[in-house]
């Protein structure tokens, strides 16, 4: 279990990590989600005691990290992908580290086969692939067999079918009882892999729920109407308070009445209509959509349909 | 999928597992050091440069020496390839620090060891050690390949002469300080070119320089200088007159280090990762 307290790291003015309480139940996979800059990436060093917290606390099974004897065999952590030196070879790094927190030396060869790394094992880390290194962090993280795991961008780099042996892995590891933390800021992978999430953006957590309460909640949806007569259909709705938006020519969305109705009303005052769809946004929309006003860096052009105000 | 939360014990599923201590952190060290190949290049260059540079300056001079001519004591020429061995200690010092920060190693180290003060004496440790032993034979063999050529002109010095072990053993000694300096100030600057270059100035072109500030003063400061303080041990009789003795200054350049390591390991401490 992971539990932060009032947890903030500030950055000179900025506050990369502003007050976040959460905590991370064993036996479910946590999602942890949120733009590029919203302090993930802080919170996991503050987890492992790399960063020390500007103020508030957080604990691991109930403790500091920093104040366990055998860290790794506690907690076993992905960091950002390439925290090794490339003149070392995949299994003098994993040695190094299993002698560092007293773990028989048979559990390097264990978890280079659980990875696939044993034929490349003497080959050194440099020059590994993006994918092989994730590997190497995952064999890294499973190293000391921790009740808790902690993995940054676990995915990043990875193709298709390690995206797929790492979303296994984590329900495997949630299924035996431990603690999976899992950073990312992917909405689509994460929905696929975490029972739960958190998701942060400027510092704050924006939202704290299960997978499903979360694609319930956030999914908005619209209705697409197209009509020959998009200024006076336009006209008419925003006539009845709903909330409409104009996309293309003839496409309008809108907010507030379900299909149906909006047909009925239309046909009542004898314009023609086209098209009327009720259209689902897509999670991956959801998360732009609550994130919207926390994104650190963002494009100057407007993003993609389907965020609909 | 939830539901099962089961309380996991950390010492449950890997048997054979012991509480690890300060030995831990340092085998691991010690795997780590030796486990990349600029440890072993570094080692070579002192070997090369140290004992090399030696016999290749006595077996030029040892004529010159010998005839009666010359104004400098053939002793003086004992270690004089150490001079370029300096500057090996200094970049596998440096190293040993600076290439974690620059891949983001410390990170993998910190996570695996919390106790910094524990690292950063398991470093210092596996370093001043490789580092002495390194030195103290790279300077024996520098000694027996120097003296052979003295040897042959008559003027050879033997081992128990005054001042010979106590520069070989010496340069030894010397070469430790001056990884830990420059591993101090890697931790300090965290950045290997910038580490390099300050203490390899520090050494060679700042202590030469201070010798040209006018007054007792400049004198003082010159030698004082760590690289002026501490390699008079390393040297049988010193080419510069103006130099502490060999262990007062080694004093003086031990207390240097010293500070500038307390003043790392206290930011090493209170910096984030």
């Amino acid at each position: 279990m992971i539990a932060a307290r009032g947890l903030t790291k500030t950055y000179g003015p900025k506050k990369a990590v502003d007050g976040i309480d959460f905590t991370v139940e064993p036996g479910r996979v946590t999602g942890f989600l949120g733009p590029n800059g919203a302090g993930k990436s802080t919170t996991m060093r503050m987890v492992l005691g790399l960063d020390r917290p500007t103020a508030g606390s957080v604990t691991v099974n109930g403790h500091r990290y920093q104040d366990s004897a055998a860290p790794l065999r506690e907690v076993g952590a992905l960091l950002e992908a390439r925290a090794l030196h490339p003149g070392r070879s995949a299994r003098d790094h994993l040695r190094w580290l299993a002698v560092s927190n007293g773990i028989p030396a048979r559990r390097v060869d264990h978890v280079l086969d659980l990875v696939g790394l044993e034929g490349v094992a003497g080959q050194r880390v440099g020059k590994f692939s993006l994918g092989m290194g994730q590997r190497l962090g995952i064999a890294v993280a499973l190293l000391g067999d921790p009740p808790v795991v902690v993995l940054d961008e676990p995915v990043n780099g990875l193709d298709p079918e390690g995206i797929r042996w790492v979303r296994n892995l984590a329900r495997e590891l949630a299924a035996g009882g431990r603690t999976v933390f899992i950073s990312s800021h992917l909405m689509s992978e994460m929905a696929l892999t975490a029972d739960h999430l958190l998701v942060i953006g400027r510092g704050r957590i924006l939202a704290d729920c299960s997978t499903s309460d979360f694609i319930a909640e956030h999914a908005a949806s619209y209705v697409r109407v197209r009509s020959p007569q998009p200024g006076d259909v336009a006209d008419l709705l925003l006539r009845q308070g709903l909330d409409v938006t104009r996309h293309e020519d003839d496409e309008l969305r809108v907010q507030g009445l379900d299909a149906a109705a909006i047909g009925e009303l239309v046909g009542k005052s004898g314009l023609f209509l086209h098209e009327l769809t009720l259209v689902r946004s897509s999670l991956e929309d959801a998360f732009m959509t609550l994130t919207a006003d926390s994104v650190e860096y963002s494009a100057t052009t407007t993003t993609t349909a389907g965020t609909a105000r | 999928m939830t539901g099962t939360t089961v309380a996991l014990d950390p010492n449950r599923n890997v048997p054979g597992v012991t509480q690890p201590g300060f030995s831990n952190t340092v085998r691991a060290e010690w795997i780590k050091f030796w486990s990349v190949r600029s440890t072993i290049w570094s080692v070579v260059a002192m070997v090369v440069l140290g004992a090399g540079l030696t016999a290749l300056v006595t077996g030029t001079s040892a004529e010159w020496l010998a005839s009666g001519e010359a104004d400098e004591s053939p002793a003086a020429f004992l270690t004089w390839g150490m001079m370029f061995a300096q500057i090996t200690a200094i970049v596998l010092g440096t190293l040993v620090v600076t290439s974690e920060y620059g891949t983001g190693m410390i990170r993998a180290t910190l996570a695996a060891t919390p106790r910094r003060g524990a690292v950063l004496a398991a470093k210092a440790l596996v370093l001043t050690t490789t580092l002495f032993v390194a030195g103290t034979a790279t300077a024996f063999a520098g000694y027996f390949a120097g003296n052979a050529f003295l040897d042959a002109h008559g003027i050879g010095i033997p081992l128990d002469a005054d001042g010979v072990l106590r520069a070989l053993f010496g340069s030894g000694l010397y070469m430790a300080g001056l990884g830990l300096l420059a591993a101090a100030v890697g931790l300090l600057v965290r950045h290997t070119a910038a580490a390099l270059s300050i203490v390899l100035a520090l050494v060679f072109v700042v202590g030469t320089m201070v010798f040209l500030l006018p007054g007792a003063w400049g004198e003082w400061i010159g030698k004082l200088m760590p690289g002026n303080a501490g390699s008079p041990v390393t040297a049988v009789v010193s080419f510069n007159p103006q130099v502490l003795e060999p262990w007062p200054g080694f004093a003086v350049f031990t207390a240097e280090v010293a500070a500038v390591l307390v003043v790392a390991w206290i930011a090493f401490r209170r910096r984030d990762a």
